[in-house]
């Protein structure tokens, strides 16, 4: 029962770090029974990184982006991936997912996302370094 | 307890079904041995609807997508049959545990479906040239009639364009092609505009022919366009081998026995013992017939054959088409929605002909990308999550898939080899090595070179080369090559097994050469001439 809260609170952050929104309880249980199937194990590294994620959804933001360039299969990132997936087979939020028409100047929006992206993975190599080494 | 028949065809993919169905309609009493693992979790429960609305509006759509165990969210993409669909995952069942493959250089996949390795097929049907089946060992005269036998009887569908002659050439009774696609659709505007151009550097692209039907029949719907082609099979438009099986469980010539896993054979002078060890007892059990064909596919047809022939020959060549996927962009889709109706399969196809003669031939099939979600695309991206999926909804539209499939040769750096081992199921283990010479490499590559500019010229920026293991492209063959010398461990030209009298092989285990074209078109045209010789010899 405490693992399901655990997960629940996960799903809620999570969740709000890839779309920007709080998401629905259903989409929080299927978080919930996924990760209680799908048992992913941390190392002492992996658990020192999430717990700094879990934290704040700018860490969150910058640890992935940092982990996606330097370490893509890292278990930290399996569970953000797994939550990426839930949201996506959900009714609830298929116009995340769907491609549409979008105007000319969304790709405006698209380069700046880039950019953000990249800052995001400068600043997350320095806090994955400074676990790394506080973990050795 | 013993069951006889007079013929046994042993597995039901997509040469079983074909065997199977050309003996019964002779009229003759058959038996089909076969696992036969079926979808017992996802058949049901998808709903027969397209693919947007399902998204929109079915909230079971988890169940499907995912799988009840989030199966369907692969993490380690290098296992064998990671890349399927939760539905179609039954495909790959029990092989671990059955039938194990060990190697670090060859990941061969195989299946105890009902239906086989054929219940994945992508549909493509190449009706190969004559060079092509002169260095199979087939002979061009015995096989056009019976891909016509094979087209009528799992319905084709196609076009004469640029295409026709490395897949349709003169097949008759195909129906009108499906409709293009709007992402495939502006490579094929793009082609043929600068036509010309393309063709003089060997380059050709068309219709795919594929084994999917526009015009209803037999209790099939024409292709009703819901893009759900990776996960169900709902509207049968798709052929799939256990639809033969299926037809033929009403015949009363024809029993399907499931649950049985054929270890070897035993002549005698009556005919063929086949032992069996039951998949739900773990027993053994003893079939006999006058005839016994094999084809549970080749790597299954290898170790029957190893084990009859009392391990005497432990090792056999094999050959797999090196096999790689480019993503592309299409800059003219960027940020458009992509259309409710369509199909995931690839009804584009790219020809590397430089020599002009139909042999040797590369090709890409071009695949658009949606029914397979977008979280799978975004994990490839070394991008955070979050911002990968606000730039991935807005590229998804322009994603061109092309798969290469290079042709391919057997030699001394690709076998598999059998080794005894207590601890399997059936006391032994399949092994194997698959390594390219590095004059192939170099080959492979400048074929991938001429390939990604022609796609490139089209309006498709490749962006990367993605290599799947050997073994990935699903394509096996050679490992008994023809011979009519009738020696053991090869295949007589008409399907007889070297050193027995009465056991056949109906798969492509004597396939010399493999085109870089799909092979499944023309091992079912193989395997009904087979069958139509089984016949002839009584």
């Amino acid at each position: 029962m405490e693992n399901k809260s655990v997960h629940i609170f996960e799903a809620e952050r999570i969740g709000n770090y890839l779309l920007g929104i709080n998401v629905q309880d259903s989409e929080k249980n299927t978080y919930a029974d996924a990760m209680q199937k799908l048992n992913i194990q941390f190392s002492k590294y992996e658990q020192a990184l999430w717990e700094k994620m879990i934290k704040s959804k700018s860490k969150m933001a910058c640890i992935d982006a940092a982990l996606a360039m330097k370490e893509p299969n890292n278990n930290v990132r399996r569970k953000l991936f797994t939550m990426l997936a839930i949201l996506e087979a959900s009714p609830n939020y298929t116009s995340y997912f769907l491609s549409r028409n979008f105007s000319f100047f969304y790709i405006f929006k698209i380069g700046l996302v880039g950019i953000r992206a990249v800052w995001r993975a400068a600043i997350g190599i320095f806090i994955i370094n400074s676990i790394k080494r506080k973990c050795n | 307890m013993q069951l006889s028949y007079d013929y046994i065809v042993v597995g039901s993919g997509a040469t079983g079904a074909i065997v199977a169905n050309s003996l019964v309609e002779a009229g003759v009493n058959i038996a089909v041995l076969d696992v036969g693992v079926e979808d017992e979790l996802y058949k049901e429960i998808i709903p027969n609807k397209d693919f947007i609305s399902i998204r929109k509006e079915d909230e079971n759509q988890q169940d499907y997508f995912l799988g009840k165990q989030f199966e369907g969210i692969p993490w380690e993409t290098s296992k064998v049959g990671s890349q399927l669909t939760p539905p179609r995952n039954f495909l790959t069942q029990l092989t671990e545990k059955l039938i194990p493959f060990e190697s670090d250089s060859f990941k061969p996949m195989e299946s105890m479906a009902k239906g086989g390795l054929g219940g994945g097929w992508g549909l493509g049907c190449y009706e190969f040239s004559k060079p092509e089946l002169d260095a199979i060992g087939l002979k061009e005269s015995e096989m056009l009639p019976a891909y016509d036998a094979v087209a009528n009887h799992i319905g084709v569908s196609g076009i004469k364009d640029d295409a026709a002659p490395y897949c349709l050439r003169d097949l008759k009774n195909v129906q009108p092609v499906s409709e293009l696609e709007q992402n495939l659709s502006g490579v094929f505007t793009s082609y043929n505009k600068q036509k010309k151009n393309l063709n003089n550097k060997g380059i050709f692209v068309g219709r795919s022919a594929l084994a999917v039907i526009t015009k209803e029949r037999d209790n099939r719907s024409a292709v009703q366009y819901k893009d759900m082609d990776f996960w169900s099979d709902t509207d049968k438009s798709s052929y799939r081998s256990w639809m033969t099986i299926d037809q033929l469980k009403g015949k009363s010539n024809f029993v399907y026995h499931k649950n049985c896993l054929v270890l070897k054979f035993k002549e005698h002078d009556l005919g063929v013992d086949v032992i069996v060890k039951r998949t739900d007892t773990s027993e053994e059990q003893i079939f006999s017939c006058k005839k016994l064909i094999l084809s549970p596919g080749v790597l299954g047809t290898a170790r029957i054959v190893i084990r009859s022939f009392d391990y005497k020959k432990e090792q056999l060549p094999v050959i797999c088409n090196p096999y790689c996927y480019i993503p592309c962009l299409q800059w003219r889709m960027l940020g458009k929605e992509i259309e409710q109706k369509k199909t995931s399969l690839g009804q584009l196809v790219m020809y590397l002909d430089e020599k002009n003669d139909n042999f040797d031939v590369g090709m890409a099939a071009l695949f658009s990308y949606r029914s397979l979600l977008l979280f799978k695309l975004i994990k490839e991206t070394p991008l955070n999550y979050a911002d990968a999926r606000i730039i991935m909804q807005y590229l998804q539209s322009s994603f061109t898939i092309a798969g290469i499939h290079h042709p391919e040769k057997g030699s001394a750096s690709k076998f598999i080899r059998m080794e005894q081992n207590a601890n399997t199921y059936t006391g032994d283990i399949l092994t194997g090595q698959y390594i390219l010479s590095e004059q192939e490499i170099k080959t492979n590559e400048s074929r991938e070179k001429k390939i990604k500019s022609a796609l490139n010229s089209l309006g498709c920026k490749p962006l990367k080369t993605i290599y799947t293991p050997h073994g990935g492209s699903i394509h096996y063959a050679g490992t008994l090559p023809f011979n009519d010398n009738g020696e053991n461990f090869s295949i007589h030209s008409n399907g007889k097994l070297g050193g027995t009298k009465n056991v056949f092989v109906a798969d492509g285990s004597g396939f010399k050469y493999l085109p870089a074209k799909g092979l499944t078109f023309t091992l079912m045209a193989n395997a009904y001439n087979v069958a139509k010789n089984v016949l002839k010899n009584g």
